[in-house]
């Protein structure tokens, strides 16, 4: 058996805006299979921690490692493909394609998804097509999201926008998806179905990092928490656990 | 209706159908705001007609100055219009594409243009400055009799064969995975980026392919013309273009032809006839035509954004059953 690395390891990551320290040295293990969380005050850096860590937005200094391989240089693109996802805070569908297409959109390994293969024609790349539409319409079942699959994603509602994007992240099949922020702007019915969602995707092994705001949420769903206030890490634990450190809770308070 | 004026007719609309097809490759389908786009159709011009020409040592050609001169058999000088094209986006394509944001970029772009008519228009001995060339072979012309009676059936045929291989090409892409992920990329550059597309590399290549396609309509262009000249590709030509995507449709190639015979061909075909009627001054009517293409960009963007045809919704076969309205079939 090989040794278990924690899926994620950030070591002392700095982000520094123009001189302010948006991201501060914050250092934090991911272990493997759980939902872990992220809390902290508005403007606390974790958007922003988050970005770095998608590739999104480059690090100023520190280390980012998925399963011990070092991808802190590596472009946002290239850390999807090696299978750390992220969702975004803002809706980011592909208004004008269909729900259908943007989880088509996110599949790896489409010999149609390159300039060669779209000039060798549909025969070429027609079976992995069928694969991936299959794929995809399995997860649009799962998620009940079945007879939308022929709308434009941008007609959708918030919350049917944030299971469309959790779906095209699944496309990728993520060894680590991080949400930043899946429950904003969603309709209470649809909190508790992502809710659900999440739970399931935990028991299936896959390991998820999420900022969220609602702390009860953060309460039910994650196994441990990190706290963030002003671009460091303040805290880490169990929720419950958290709740007992004054200077924590005087952080979120006070903000 | 002479066969002059016929062929003249046909000739643009291949030339403009090309074009508008290339520019929706990169604006309609990947949101990439192209607005150097004529300079890539004047590469190929240029680069067809030295490839063409006699060097300007030649006695006929002596007035002229220019670097060149391979007198290259056709189809040589077409398929060299088009390499001259795809070669340019690429520092253009490094330059403006990689770090810019798209705004920016079209900015970038514009000003591109700009400085490359202002620089051929001014550095005479590489392309004969502001005169331009002139003299620029005929395709085929030492082959057979460009005044003979079939001579501009040949050209219609050749400019139509470039129509078909151009729409085959564009449909493959804009129907294929490839041309969804352009899509994508269009929709929500971040979020594409996040799904591990490579955002610079699908920019640059559509580009590549755009500018292949904007040099063969310059080829052609030039071809027909025999002349080519700075005042013939300034940047408002690509407005032109621009208008004619909005007007037909973004997105789709059928909006792409549909606009290429709405605006450049059916607007300068408007503007001939209206200029016998005798209104007004005799430059009336030419300005005017900026006018109303201004007005056709602002009208259809508040009124009908998707254009006469909008791109179609895909909908793939084998899904639930659905009530699911218009759409295309995707497989």
């Amino acid at each position: 058996m090989p040794p278990e690395h924690p899926m994620l390891v950030a070591t002392d990551v700095h982000r520094h805006f123009e001189g302010m320290h948006a991201v501060d040295g914050v250092s934090l293990e991911v272990p493997r299979g759980q939902i872990t969380g992220l809390i902290g005050p508005n403007g606390a850096g974790k958007s922003t921690f988050m970005a770095v860590v998608a590739g999104t937005l480059p690090a100023t200094s520190g280390r980012i490692l998925l399963e011990a391989e070092d991808i802190t240089r590596a472009p946002a693109y290239a850390r999807a493909r090696r299978g750390l996802v992220r969702t975004f805070q803002l809706p980011s569908e592909f208004a004008r394609l269909t729900v259908l297409e943007n989880l088509l959109v996110a599949a790896p390994r489409n010999r149609g998804d390159s300039l060669f293969g779209a000039l060798m024609g549909r025969r070429y790349w027609a079976q992995d097509e069928e694969r991936i539409v299959t794929e995809a319409r399995s997860l649009l079942q799962r998620f009940g999201m079945s007879a939308k699959e022929s709308d434009y994603a941008g007609t959708m509602s918030g919350g049917q926008k944030r299971l469309i994007e959790i779906m095209r992240a699944l496309m990728l099949h993520p060894r680590i998806l991080l949400l930043d922020e899946p429950m904003s702007g969603v309709h209470p019915r649809v909190i508790e179905q992502i809710q659900y969602y999440l739970q399931v995707l935990r028991t299936e092994g896959l390991t998820i990092l999420m900022v969220e705001h609602e702390l009860h949420l953060v309460e039910q769903l994650c196994d441990s928490v990190f706290v963030m206030a002003q671009g460091k890490l303040i805290g880490s634990g169990t929720m419950a656990s958290l709740r007992r450190q004054r200077e924590i809770v005087d952080a979120y308070l006070v903000g | 209706m002479n066969t002059f004026y016929a062929t003249n007719l046909l000739i643009y609309a291949g030339v403009d159908i090309i074009a508008l097809l290339a520019l929706n490759l990169q604006f309609g389908v990947s949101g990439i705001v192209n607005f150097s786009f004529i300079v890539f159709q004047a590469a190929g011009a240029y680069a067809a007609a030295v490839l063409s020409m006699p060097p300007d040592s030649n006695p006929d050609y002596s007035f002229q100055i220019y670097f060149g001169g391979y007198q290259l058999p056709f189809p040589l000088p077409w398929i060299g219009g088009a390499v001259a094209g795809g070669l340019l986006a690429i520092p253009i394509g490094l330059v403006a594409l990689r770090k810019l944001r798209s705004d920016y970029q079209a900015i970038a772009l514009l000003v591109t243009s700009i400085i490359a008519n202002e620089v051929i228009n001014n550095a005479r001995p590489f392309l004969n400055g502001a005169a331009g060339l002139a003299l620029v072979p005929k395709p085929l012309q030492d082959q057979v009799d460009t005044q003979g009676d079939y001579y501009p059936y040949l050209l219609i045929g050749l400019t139509a064969a470039c129509v078909a291989l151009v729409w085959f090409v564009s449909a493959r892409i804009v129907n294929s995975p490839y041309g969804r992920s352009l899509r994508a990329m269009r929709e929500n550059e971040l979020a594409a980026n996040a799904l591990g597309k490579n955002p610079v590399a699908l920019k640059m290549t559509i580009f590549i392919v755009g500018g292949i396609i904007a040099g063969l309509s310059g080829a052609i262009l030039v071809g027909y013309l025999s002349v080519w000249a700075p005042s013939t590709w300034q940047y408002p030509e690509t407005i032109i273009l621009f208008a004619a995507l909005i007007v037909g449709g973004r997105g789709n190639n059928l909006g792409a032809i549909l606009g290429a015979l709405l605006v450049p061909v059916g607007l300068e075909e408007v503007t001939r006839l209206m200029v016998h009627l005798n209104l007004g001054p005799p430059n009336l009517i030419p300005a005017l035509e900026w006018v109303v293409i201004g007005l056709c960009i602002l009208g259809f963007l508040w009124f009908r954004p998707e254009g006469v045809r909008p791109e179609p919704r895909r909908v793939f076969d084998g899904g639930p059953d659905v009530e699911l309205g218009e759409g295309v079939h995707a497989t």
